[in-house]
């Protein structure tokens, strides 16, 4: 501790009687935080559960979706906002669908943000039956690493890896993992030509963070397809009581 | 490299303090960035050197990074410990599930002004 002032930096510590150490004690992301929260109160306002959706680029998000609309359509009705570094590619995919979709492009940047979502939500309602939706989902930008930062606002985070990624996503890029409540291993049709041993990717992401819940799927084959649309169906019924928030643990700071 | 749009968020940050405590240069700025937090500090550091020499504001500013340790909880005996590196199981029962708590916080603590 300081002598002079008693703060807590230890060295190159100027005390000129003009300077003046001035206790902040604020999360960084305390102002992505704020939107996220008003996100929330916007998303529960609509009546509607929002699903983050983060993974590596190509881990079959939006294959997921694509297959998640057909088999959901005029039973939940669904919203995508779609994120990406450039192009509309994901929307249009989604759209074709006949479920109202806006792309967000991010120019550059590794994530989506609160204020993005925001933007985007309110572009949403403007699409045809984008005001009356059940479930949201947010396919964040393909980035295991940088979305995992930052909240949404969100009510569920499921994180991704697709078989032919391997097993070793959890151990490698833990954040995602511990701040999820939902990991999918996709691509499973793919599983006799890859080494990618099930048990070893759930024991190492129920090793971070025992919690969460693992299902393993394929799109494609439609196996392990139903625990997942059980899933959906049982938050979706819930409305966003009793599902926990997605992100940052509210209050780890005094 | 999301560490760039953290360093733009403290940015910001400083310069409302200047304003509000009518200082015009940072001398040093205090940070807890917790080890579940997500960031690489040499990126953050990196994204610090090069966007507060873009100001007056900051230019020389020194920044100081605590990393404080995270809680475990175990899920089995409920035993807690701090760490900053995960444990590999429980010291009291050696259950390898161990519940995370805090550790993820990316905090401006202080600052020093003229």
């Amino acid at each position: 501790m300081c002598d002079s002032c008693g703060c807590d930096l230890t060295d190159n510590h100027s005390h000129k009687t003009d300077s003046r150490v001035i206790e902040v004690h604020q999360s960084l992301l305390a102002a992505n935080d704020a939107i996220a929260a008003e996100n929330r109160a916007h998303f529960e306002a609509m009546g509607v559960v929002a699903i983050n959706m983060i993974s590596s680029p190509g881990s079959g998000k939006t294959t997921l979706l694509e297959k998640t609309i057909e088999r959901l359509k005029g039973k939940i009705r669904i919203g995508v906002i779609e994120g990406d570094i450039e192009t509309d590619r994901d929307a249009q995919r989604i759209r074709a669908k006949g479920v109202p979709v806006v792309q967000m492009t991010t120019g550059g940047a590794c994530h989506l943000d609160a204020a993005q979502i925001h933007k985007g939500l309110h572009l949403l309602e403007k699409e045809p039956g984008g005001d009356q939706l059940d479930l949201l989902f947010i396919e964040n930008v393909g980035n295991l690493v940088c979305p995992a930062t930052f909240d949404l606002g969100e009510h569920q985070r499921v994180v991704l890896v697709s078989v032919p990624e391997g097993p070793d996503k959890p151990a490698k890029y833990p954040k995602a993992f511990i701040s999820s409540q939902i990991f999918v291993i996709t691509k499973t049709d793919l599983l006799p030509y890859f080494d990618f041993p099930v048990a070893e990717a759930k024991a190492d992401a129920l090793h971070l963070n025992p919690r969460l819940q693992v299902m393993a799927l394929s799109a494609t084959s439609g196996e392990g397809f139903e625990a997942w649309i059980e899933y959906l169906q049982e938050v979706t019924e819930n409305k966003g009581s009793g599902v926990q928030a997605g992100g940052r643990k509210e209050g780890t700071y005094p | 490299m999301h560490e760039m749009s953290l360093v733009q968020a403290l940015l910001a940050q400083l310069t409302t303090l200047a304003a509000e405590h009518d200082k015009k240069r940072v001398i040093t700025v205090t940070l807890d960035i917790g080890p579940l937090s997500g960031v690489v500090i040499d990126s953050f550091q990196f994204g610090f050197d090069i966007l507060s020499a873009e100001t007056s504001l900051t230019k020389g500013a020194k920044l100081i990074i605590i990393n404080p340790p995270a809680t475990y909880q175990c899920i089995r005996c409920g035993h807690r410990q701090s760490a900053a590196v995960r444990p590999d199981h429980c010291p009291e029962c050696n259950e390898t599930l161990l519940i995370p708590e805090g550790g993820d916080a990316i905090i401006l603590n202080q600052v020093e002004m003229e």
